[in-house]
């Protein structure tokens, strides 16, 4: 067996000259085969990442997750923590890259890193967005293309070339004070001349601000009034990136194009990412969601035949953290007590600094946010759902890592954020993956027999469970007994698919000879109660939130489920488990993405800007951690379906009906 | 000018758990005792009758203990070798109940040997615990039930990651069960459900919902308690059990009771301290409504018995 830890030399008399080397690290897998020289001491993850080597860390490098496992098949490496590795994994020469130390010259190999394949939305399956029908482009964009007649001038007006401008832009167009970028100063008097004086304008004005409008190109031509102006709306989700192109001119999406968060690599939730982010990769950080956004922006010209830097305006939408690591701004005081954002609402920004390649002069509006853990994604989000505007009351949840509520009318609006982890998007699950090819999607489990069945997201054979496989699968074991209310696992029923695992009881779902890898895919103890704690964290977020304002759940007219991951839930299984309210199916509507939408609606409209800022100032952030009554909440959520059955009168007439069965 | 003291109306009351069978119930007890039926807070004469009194179990083991404190090896003396002895000796102070912990080293046989012997010995319902290793709690009960078909003993402890055993041999030879949580209404509770959920009668479960002794949390422990209480009365029926709980084993594992070693002078004698830290963490349980105090000193056992007579007193 490999020594796990080299022996440890004392003193400075104790380094021996190979301890202040340079080493060569050769990386092997499928397709790699790459030898970089790093200095002694270098990470793993770094040696990796100098070679341009992908090693996913979804834990940001925290040695807590063990997907940066590698195989050192020469030489060694130090391992400082090998907390996820098995001794069988020690024993064949396995490291996390991210917490091992070059400290000698190795060979490494690198696994197939889970690779995502799934079809994102794009406007190939996507349902077409209708037009605001009130929009109109005169009155309610506020980048506009303006067509100039300039008088030229000659002895007798010798007005310079900027006032002339302006002078022409205040007549024909009534912008009293304008200002314009250097680098577009420096090329006005050639544009001018080479137009003779026939010029179009692009503009940003700032009707909510009055601050001057800005130039934000000059064309030496005259171009159609109808022919398209072109804007960007954005979402920037912690796990998904959605980007829109519109026509400022009609408000009509021309694509939708969506791509997973460059950023996932770096940490799979948004606190493993500022971790990441504030020790040394801030800058990375904002790079690799920029790339994100770049990549999609060039997908969506090209479908639209058209060139970036023809993207005049941008809106980006995103949870506080998203907005802050897009920008590089410190983001450490997110996750520290009292919780408090360097910034909640963006002034707007030029693309040029902050790295959008379209027109470097086009402005970027990063939507308000109202705290920490409710950022613009769930302002823009309010706003497209219309709860703003609802004259009964509505709870809408966006269920993700970070599960986002807002309870509320056109009257009032209260909010909260509640981390209810990974597990439902298939991390902290020891069997779980994100939804992508060689998912499970779904679980019917036969109540006499506990033998399953399932379906496969593509088809093939199985490689995990994702999230709303979880949730189905969860529902399934409880209705069947394989779980009792606590999601003990029942170990003395009659079926070989239970069994006592590594991790306390397991169910097998599918045998090692039915899946891609050739290992069984089961569901631990560990698992079930991970998956607990995430709804239980949900629920008890809404329940409290409802209970603050003294608002019975009852009495909501309609929950509606945002986020990308709320298309997939299966609302009956997910009431069984108790993770929605017990409510008629009606009453819940699934929106897709509310965050992009409402971005959308804010590229367009500065009245609907304007609303999302209104709905920012107006939302009443509730601060969980601040009481016991949310952990009360949540420990008696932590059961199936919850500690008071009362609460779940459709799923206790399924559970007395199945044990009188 | 006479005042209208206010009563409270209880839409519910506590369950009445009989425990042990006397000859003519199937087992082999002098008496049973009943706890239990209460439908208003803690000595609350004037509200509601209180039916049952609360009552005292001594807590013995299988096995001599070595980390018990000299104090009670000194007023238990040579008995504390035989759990036969030490039951009888147990009954003569003046207990109602007694408790006998298994520990470790005790094989099946070992475990319905002690039990067996104490049955023997003493007249007095029995409870019986296991080790606190889930494995070896549930390998030592089985035996110990089995073997004592029909005395309705109660077995302990149940918890929320290992109770299907324990319940499934309860439910078999008729015996009751004691669910343990952690200082928790919500997960006392579930726990409860779990157990009834198998299909033993709630009639046949106490609830220890745990505490800590004076000075080391007794307050956190004391609200659990009133709370669960609360809810019971307002007819919450997953919190209609009767309590147990361990100032005994809270009490003696705490500094000021357990040596005398280092500690200040102005702490006072050594014993007489030991017992007031036992009897007022016992009593302040008793207020917050316990049914069952499991005391470890003889002495304490006479006191509490005092002060409940004087909180029964209407």
């Amino acid at each position: 067996m490999r020594s796990p830890c080299k022996p440890k030399t004392f003193g400075l008399q104790g380094q021996t000259k190979q301890d202040m080397a340079n080493h060569t690290i050769t990386f092997t897998g499928e397709n790699i085969n790459i030898t970089v020289t790093v200095p002694t001491g270098t990470l793993l993850a770094e040696a990796a990442q100098q070679a341009g080597v992908e090693i996913g860390q979804p834990c940001g490098g925290q040695g807590r997750c063990g997907r940066c496992a590698v195989q050192v098949t020469e030489g060694d490496v130090r391992r400082r923590s090998t907390l996820r590795l098995s001794e069988n994994a020690l024993s064949r020469g396995y490291a996390l890259a991210c917490q091992s130390v070059v400290e000698s010259s190795a060979t490494i190999f690198v696994p197939p890193q889970d690779k995502i394949e799934r079809n994102l939305t794009t406007d190939r399956i996507a349902a077409e967005i209708s037009v605001p029908t009130d929009y109109e482009y005169p009155l309610y964009q506020t980048v506009r293309r303006i067509h100039l007649e300039l008088t030229p001038p000659s002895m007798d007006d010798q007005t310079d070339d900027w006032s002339r401008l302006q002078t022409v832009l205040r007549l024909q167009s009534k912008i009293e004070y304008i200002s314009a970028p250097l680098a577009l100063l420096r090329k006005i008097g050639t544009i001018l001349r080479e137009a003779e004086w026939c010029a179009t304008a692009i503009i940003a004005t700032d009707p909510d601000n009055g601050s001057p409008a800005q130039l934000i190109d000059l064309l030496p031509t005259h171009i159609d009034e109808f022919s398209p102006l072109w804007g960007i709306a954005v979402d920037i989700g912690t796990t998904t990136v959605s980007l829109w192109l519109v026509n400022l001119i009609t408000g009509q999406v021309q694509s939708q194009v969506a791509e997973y968060n460059g950023q996932i690599a770096r940490g799979e939730d948004v606190i493993s990412r500022i971790m990441y982010a504030s020790k040394q990769g801030g800058e990375e950080m904002s790079q690799r969601v920029l790339d994100t956004i770049n990549l999609l922006l060039e997908r969506a010209c090209k479908r639209a035949k058209i060139k970036p830097h023809q993207v005049v305006k941008a809106t980006i939408a995103g949870n506080s953290t998203m907005i802050h690591l897009l920008l590089n701004i410190p983001a450490a005081s997110i996750r520290l007590s009292p919780f408090i954002t360097a910034i909640n609402q963006p002034p707007i920004l030029c693309a040029k600094e902050v790295g959008l390649n379209i027109h470097d002069n086009a402005p970027v509006d990063c939507l308000p946010g109202v705290a920490s853990y409710v950022g613009a994604d769930i302002t823009a989000g309010v706003l497209s759902s219309g709860m703003s505007m609802s004259e009964q009351i509505v709870l809408f949840l966006d269920v993700g890592t970070n599960g986002e509520i807002v309870l509320g009318n056109q009257d009032w609006l209260v909010t909260c954020a509640c981390s209810a982890g990974p597990a439902f998007e298939g991390a902290g699950v020891v069997n779980g993956m994100r939804a992508t090819t060689g998912a499970i999607e779904e679980v019917w489990i036969n109540g006499d027999t506990y033998e399953p069945g399932i379906r496969v997201i593509g088809g093939e054979k199985p490689k995990g469970v994702c999230g709303s496989g979880l949730i189905s699968l969860l529902a399934e074991m409880f209705l069947a007994g394989l779980l009792d209310k606590a999601g003990n696992i029942n170990l003395t029923l009659n079926t070989k698919r239970v069994r006592k695992g590594k991790h306390g009881g397991e169910y097998v779902i599918a045998w090692a000879e039915e899946t891609q890898h050739g290992e069984d895919i089961a569901i631990s103890h560990v698992d079930v109660d991970n998956l607990l704690r995430a709804k239980a964290a949900i629920y008890a977020g809404f329940t409290v939130l409802a209970e603050q304002v003294g608002v019975r759940l009852e009495d909501t007219a309609k929950v509606l489920i945002g986020g990308s991951f709320g298309k997939y839930i299966n609302v009956e299984k997910a009431i069984q488990i108790g993770l929605l309210p017990d409510m008629p199916w009606e009453q819940f509507e699934f929106l897709g993405n509310t965050s992009v939408r409402g971005s959308y609606y804010a590229l367009l409209d500065w009245r609907s800007r304007q609303q999302i800022k209104e709905i920012a100032s107006r939302m009443t952030y509730i601060e969980l951690s601040a009481d016991n009554t949310f952990f009360e909440a949540f420990t008696s959520a932590s059961f199936l379906p919850h500690t008071d059955l009362s609460k779940f009168p459709s799923v206790e007439a399924v559970v007395s009906n199945q044990a009188n069965n | 000018m006479p005042i209208e003291i206010p009563k409270d109306k209880w839409p519910g009351s506590i369950k009445t758990v009989t425990i042990g069978a006397t000859a003519a119930e199937g087992g082999t007890r002098a008496k049973t005792i009943t706890i239990g039926g209460q439908n208003t807070m803690p000595f609350m004469h004037f509200e509601n009758p209180i039916s049952n009194t609360p009552v005292i179990a001594l807590e013995i083991k299988s096995r001599k203990p070595e980390d018990w404190s000299a104090l009670l090896a000194e007023v238990w003396g040579d008995a504390m070798d035989d759990p036969a002895r030490w039951a009888k000796m147990a009954e003569d102070s003046g207990a109602d109940l007694i408790v006998l912990a298994l520990t470790l080293e005790d094989e099946p046989a070992d475990a319905v040997a002690a039990t067996k012997a104490v049955l023997e010995a003493s007249g007095l319902p029995l409870i019986v615990w296991g080790p606190g290793q889930s494995d070896i709690d549930n390998e030592l009960l089985v035996a110990v039930a089995e073997a004592t078909k029909g005395e309705r003993l109660v077995l302990g402890l149940c918890e929320d990651s290992n109770y299907r055993t324990i319940v499934a041999t309860a439910m078999a030879n008729d015996h009751l069960v004691i669910a343990r949580t952690p200082m928790d209404v919500n997960l006392a509770k579930q726990l409860n459900i779990l157990i009834t959920d198998m299909g033993l009668p709630a009639e046949r479960i106490l609830m220890d919902p745990t505490t800590g002794a004076l000075g080391y949390g007794i307050e956190y422990g004391y609200s659990v308690m009133e709370r669960l209480r609360l809810a019971a009365l307002q007819g919450d029926g997953m919190t209609q059990l009767p309590m147990i709980v361990t100032p005994g084993f809270e009490t003696w594992k705490t500094k000021e009771a357990k040596v005398n070693e280092g500690v200040p002078a102005e702490w006072g004698d050594w014993l007489s301290r030991s017992i007031h830290w036992e009897t007022l963490t016992a009593v302040s349980l008793l207020e917050s409504g316990a049914d069952i105090v499991v005391l470890r000193h003889p002495e304490s056992v006479s006191r509490i018995k005092d002060a409940i007579s004087e909180l029964m007193m209407v």
